[in-house]
């Protein structure tokens, strides 16, 4: 039996993260029969309802509040198979969906949501599963806090990929993960496997997400190109894999599973400081050159 | 590291000399025949504002004409993952440099929709 991967989906909020993420899971277990876990690490609770076609899974959190303790909670009651071709028992690879979930917005940490639900997995046995091949984790955010980088900090993710696109405020986030990376590669042994470009179809888009993965000392694993027939499935709360799994987009997304799968580029990453990232931004026409007299003015004057 | 969906291992690190992706297209295109009788890469376009258009492509001792070919034996569909045909377009910029592979990387460059066919 193969080792069982845990790997990591980061990204700045907004960027696509979760869509990439279940849809990418869903043709790992799809096409490749790999048996998966998702672990979703926002507080939005919606790293897996594509998978199990609902709003949203009642998160561990939200469970442990109603039961009392964390202590009262069953593995089964926040763990949930996937519907339709990712339940067990159906051909190709299963999908179990767990949400840590958050505190309401403006109270508390949510980081401590995350910490809470990875520590109840594991003592509850849901990475010994028979047959797991994959422990995914989908993780908000730009890992500025320290909750949210639980899982790279503890040496859960083994494996990091990060969703960008051309935008500027992608490429910076994609650059801050990769710092938090660093911080506990000799740690936690944690590695960079790539970027995922989620197209926002910019200017030259490609080659800055390639180049950007190059100054990492990773790779741009794939670039996958904008298609509405993305936002078509989810409003039937389904990935592109179950909705039309002959699609060009759910061959986007096979070819980005079967990468992955493949992938033995797991690297320590070298971040650009400030100053070359907006070099780099300046080079693809993201960002003008300033001239200092003209700092602060607006562009009437 | 994948080039072309062509797996390099780790070890070669994130940027692969052009001849390596070459030598390993030709390996890989050799397993399903080579180019012996193909003369001419048909390609349907679809632009994001839906406008279509056919195009043909004929030269024949180029990267992009090997690559195509390889790509229309190998592929699942006529669909053109797009990272493999912006690779295509990366590579030929800088290894053909002919009128007629330029003007399809020029096409390959757009975020248009190709479908292939190797006649």
């Amino acid at each position: 039996m193969s080792a069982l991967r845990q790997i990591a989906f980061y990204g700045k909020g907004g960027i696509g993260k979760s869509t990439t993420s279940q849809n990418t899971l869903a043709a790992m277990a799809h096409y490749f029969d790999k048996n998966i876990l998702i672990v979703g690490c926002d507080p939005k609770a919606d790293s897996t309802r594509l998978i199990l076609h609902e709003k949203a899974q009642s998160t561990i959190l939200q469970l442990a509040a109603e039961m009392g303790t964390v202590e009262d909670l069953e593995l089964e009651d926040a763990c949930k198979p996937g519907a339709g071709i990712f339940a067990p028992g159906t051909p190709g690879g299963w999908i179990n969906c767990t949400e840590s979930g958050g505190p309401e917005p403006g109270v508390g940490c949510a980081g401590r949501g995350v910490i809470t639900a990875i520590n109840f997995l594991e003592e509850e046995g849901a990475y010994e599963e028979e047959g797991l091949n994959f422990v995914s984790y989908d993780v908000l955010g730009d890992v500025v806090c320290g909750g949210f980088a639980m899982p790279i900090r503890e040496g859960k993710a083994q494996e990091i990929y990060i969703v960008m696109s051309g935008e500027m405020m992608a490429m910076y986030a994609a650059n801050n993960i990769s710092k938090g990376i660093l911080k506990y590669a000799n740690t936690g042994g944690v590695r960079l496997a790539g970027l995922i470009c989620n197209a926002r179809m910019t200017d030259r888009e490609y080659d800055l997400a390639k180049e950007l993965a190059k100054d990492l000392g990773t790779q741009m694993i794939h670039f996958v190109p904008r298609n509405n027939i993305v936002q078509h499935a989810e409003l039937r709360r389904m990935t592109v894999v179950e909705y039309s799994p002959k699609s060009d987009q759910a061959l986007e997304y096979k070819e980005l599973a079967r990468k992955i799968i493949a992938n033995d580029m797991k690297i320590i990453p070298t971040p650009l400081e400030m100053d070359d990232l907006e070099d780099l931004l300046m080079k693809f026409g993201l960002e003008e050159e300033a001239d200092e007299e003209n700092i602060g003015k607006s562009a009437e004057a | 590291m994948f080039i072309l969906g062509f797996h390099f291992p780790a070890s070669m690190g994130n940027t692969i000399p052009d001849q390596v992706v070459v030598e390993k297209l030709d390996e890989e295109l050799a397993k399903v025949g080579g180019i012996d009788g193909i003369n001419e890469i048909k390609m349907y376009m679809t632009s994001r504002e839906n406008q279509k258009e056919e195009l043909s492509y004929t030269k024949k001792d180029t990267f992009m004409f090997k690559a195509l070919v390889h790509y229309a034996k190998t592929a699942e569909t006529d669909y053109m993952i797009y990272t493999n045909r912006y690779q295509i377009a990366e590579l030929s910029k800088r290894l053909d440099g002919d009128d007629e592979s330029m003007h399809m990387c020029k096409k390959f460059d757009s975020m248009s929709m190709f479908r292939i066919v190797a006649a």
